[in-house]
This record gives C-alpha cells, sequence and structure tokens, in this order.
C-alpha cells in the first residue's frame, strides 16, 4: 500500500503540521507500508508530484488552518490536483489533519469539510479528518511521547487515524485538543508573543500596535 | 470606506459595477500576491503590518477603516477561490496575536475598534448544496474571528445573475 503524507504548511521547517505527520508515521511505519513524504509549501504542484500522489493508494494531508479555512497556497494546489486526479478516476482515500492555534479542535471543522468537498470534486474517497486544537504547542512538546500528557488525546486519535488508513476505511471526523488547561494555554501562547516581541526588539505594548 | 474583494476578469467587474466607486477600495486580481508565509511577523516584527511588502502588505490597516467588505468570490469547495483566500491570510495583522473567549471558543483580541458588515457573493455553476452550508458556516465563522457582522451570503449560477445585486 502506498501512502503519501503531504504536509500543507508555508513553514520551511518547525511546522506543527510537520511534527503531525512525524507521530504519524512512527504509527504507520508498523503497518509496513510504502511511505513517501511531500511538502507543499508553494502553490502550485510539479507534474512528478502529481504524477506521486495520483499512484498513491492514500493521501494524507496535514496543514495549519488560516483564517477557518485551507491555506492558499495549498488550496491553490487543490485545485490543481482536482484537475489532474479527476482524470484518473482511481479509487485513492483522502485522509486530513488540521490543526489550529485556537484551543478548540472544532474549529477546524469547515476547513476539514471543504477537504471533503474536494475529494468529492476529484472523484476521490473520503477517509477521515482530524481537527486538532492548540496546535502551536505540537512543536514544543514534540519530545513528549504520543498518548502521554498534553499528548493523550492527540495520540489517541491519531492511533484510529492510523487503523483507519491501514484498513484504507472510512470513519466520523474526530475533534481533540491538548490535555492542558486552557487559560494556562491561553496565557503560555500569549507569554510566547511577548518574549518574540522582544527578540525582534519591541516592547510588549507594541503588539497593539494600530496604523 | 467600503472595501470590495474580488477575483472577476476586468470586464466582468467593470458590467457590475458601471457606475463611479465612491470611497471605495477595490482589491482586484490584476496585481501579483504572494502567499503568506505563516511567520507571525504581521504580530511580532511589524505589529499590524505584513513584512511582505508585494502592495497587499497593509491590509489590516485597510480593513479597519471599513464599514463594510463585499467579497465576490467563486466557491471554491464551499469556500472562497485561491485569490480571495490569500487576501484574507494575508490580513491578519487586522487582529492582535492574544486570545478572548467569544460564544465559548477562542478567538483572537481585537486590534482595532471598527465593526464592518461582511457581505459575500458566491459563484460557480457546480456549487452544491453541501458547499453552500459550509460557505455560510465559514462565513459566520469568518465575522466571529474578525468582529464583523456576517450581513448577507448569497449563490450564484453565473456572475450574470449578481448585475444589480451587487452594488
Amino acid at each position: 500500500m502506498k501512502i503519501a503524507l503531504i504536509n500543507g504548511s508555508p513553514k520551511t521547517s518547525g511546522s506543527a503540521s510537520g511534527c503531525i505527520l512525524q507521530n504519524l508515521r512512527s504509527l504507520l511505519d508498523e503497518e509496513g507500508s510504502v511511505i513517501g513524504e511531500y511538502h507543499l509549501k508553494r502553490p502550485g504542484v510539479s507534474a512528478e508530484e502529481v504524477a506521486a500522489l495520483g499512484q498513491s493508494d492514500a493521501l494524507v494531508f496535514a496543514f495549519p488552518l488560516y483564517v477557518d479555512g485551507i491555506p492558499s497556497h495549498l488550496l491553490h494546489s487543490l485545485v490543481q490536483l482536482e484537475q489532474s486526479l479527476v482524470k484518473e478516476k482511481q479509487e485513492t482515500m483522502v485522509y486530513a489533519l488540521a490543526n489550529c492555534g485556537f484551543y478548540e479542535g472544532h474549529q477546524n471543522r469547515w476547513a476539514l469539510a471543504m477537504m471533503e468537498s474536494w475529494c468529492s470534486k476529484a472523484g476521490l474517497m473520503w477517509g477521515q479528518g482530524i481537527g486538532i486544537g492548540a496546535g502551536g504547542m505540537l512543536p514544543a512538546i514534540q519530545s513528549v511521547p504520543l498518548g502521554y500528557g498534553p499528548k493523550k488525546n492527540f495520540g489517541k486519535a491519531l492511533q484510529q487515524l492510523a487503523a483507519n488508513i491501514a484498513n484504507c476505511s472510512a470513519d466520523e471526523n474526530l475533534f481533540v485538543t491538548a490535555n492542558f488547561p486552557k487559560l494556562v494555554y491561553k496565557l503560555a501562547a500569549e507569554a510566547g508573543w511577548v518574549r518574540s516581541a522582544k527578540a525582534n526588539g519591541l516592547r510588549w505594548r507594541d503588539l497593539s500596535l494600530r496604523r | 470606506m467600503r472595501m470590495i474583494i474580488h477575483d472577476l476578469e476586468q470586464s466582468d467587474f467593470q458590467r457590475l459595477f458601471s457606475r463611479p466607486l465612491n470611497h471605495t477600495m477595490v482589491i482586484s486580481p490584476d496585481a501579483t500576491i504572494r502567499h503568506c508565509l505563516g511567520c507571525f511577523g504581521c504580530w511580532i516584527k511589524t505589529p499590524g503590518a505584513c513584512v511582505i511588502r508585494d502592495g497587499f502588505g497593509n491590509m489590516g490597516e485597510h480593513l479597519s477603516k471599513c464599514s463594510e467588505v463585499l467579497v465576490i468570490s467563486q466557491c471554491c469547495y464551499g469556500g472562497f477561490s485561491p485569490f480571495v483566500k490569500n487576501i484574507f491570510d494575508r490580513s491578519i495583522s487586522y487582529v492582535h496575536p492574544n486570545f478572548r473567549n467569544r460564544n465559548g471558543e477562542m478567538h483572537h483580541k481585537r486590534r482595532y475598534k471598527n465593526t464592518a458588515n461582511l457581505r459575500v457573493f458566491f459563484y460557480g455553476e457546480t456549487i452544491t448544496e453541501g458547499e453552500e452550508t459550509i460557505a455560510r458556516g465559514l462565513v459566520a465563522a469568518n465575522a466571529l474571528n474578525l468582529g464583523w457582522h456576517a450581513a448577507e451570503v448569497s449563490f450564484s449560477y453565473d456572475i450574470a445573475e449578481l448585475e444589480g445585486r451587487v452594488g
């Protein structure tokens, strides 16, 4: 079975989407599948990427939530892929993991619904979507084992997804967040913005600048 | 001020807006736009402005002066077209990076005080009922995140149907 793991983050490195796929890959490797990794960080897909994705049995997208939806560069690539994949009429399964900086995983629901709609237009089969809240934490807790501490629920969802991918089966979308108090997450995130601003030579109140 | 964000050919736009537009900023797909890099520079390096200076770097500031934002977009999978979505992605300097609870959910704190009526006109020959549901949910979520009012969401088979409705 050929599985394509597709990172839809525009970031070259250090993205939450990359962490998610790395965690998922550790579960899929146990199943003995052939796994290809792709990074759609710019608008457009190369002919080689289109050919490789068209030959996959399962496409697994991981991407950040941008303004309640799919990032525009990935959307651009999906439009291109739709036009290519719809001609091939293969029984490819599609899975998607959307992560957002907000605490609630369900805020990814419209982006996942759009991915399902893309599947339908491209003639592919929708497998399952996972909406992940507090996604900004994932790179910072990369060393925490999957299924433990703040990654407990995230780990359970990934295990279910990995089993569905291995069986080429479909399932209900899942929405998870960190096993971590919402207020503490908020305070930690906001302290992080202040630290980043100071590292750039700004004062904390500069974060509120109006132009 | 009113802002019109659209992905139409110039001839189609002129057909829909044949009269002079006063106090209106028009964002058209006739210039090259780069995509958001997810760097958060618009929050932590140059707060309120995107670090990509390609002519679309001050979207947040422009939106802060709007009382109405009118969007005309092809419906792609229940959302906006890539160009229109890019405009929204490049506009996050409009909000503050910190969080506030609204409707029991985490959303961004507001940077500006203005409130805009968001009117969205989707067009496309293959829009399904499911996509209409997604689009309505998306626009409501956008309005909640931006602190705006989702005033109108409509769907048309083709652009000609919009004549007389979007003025």
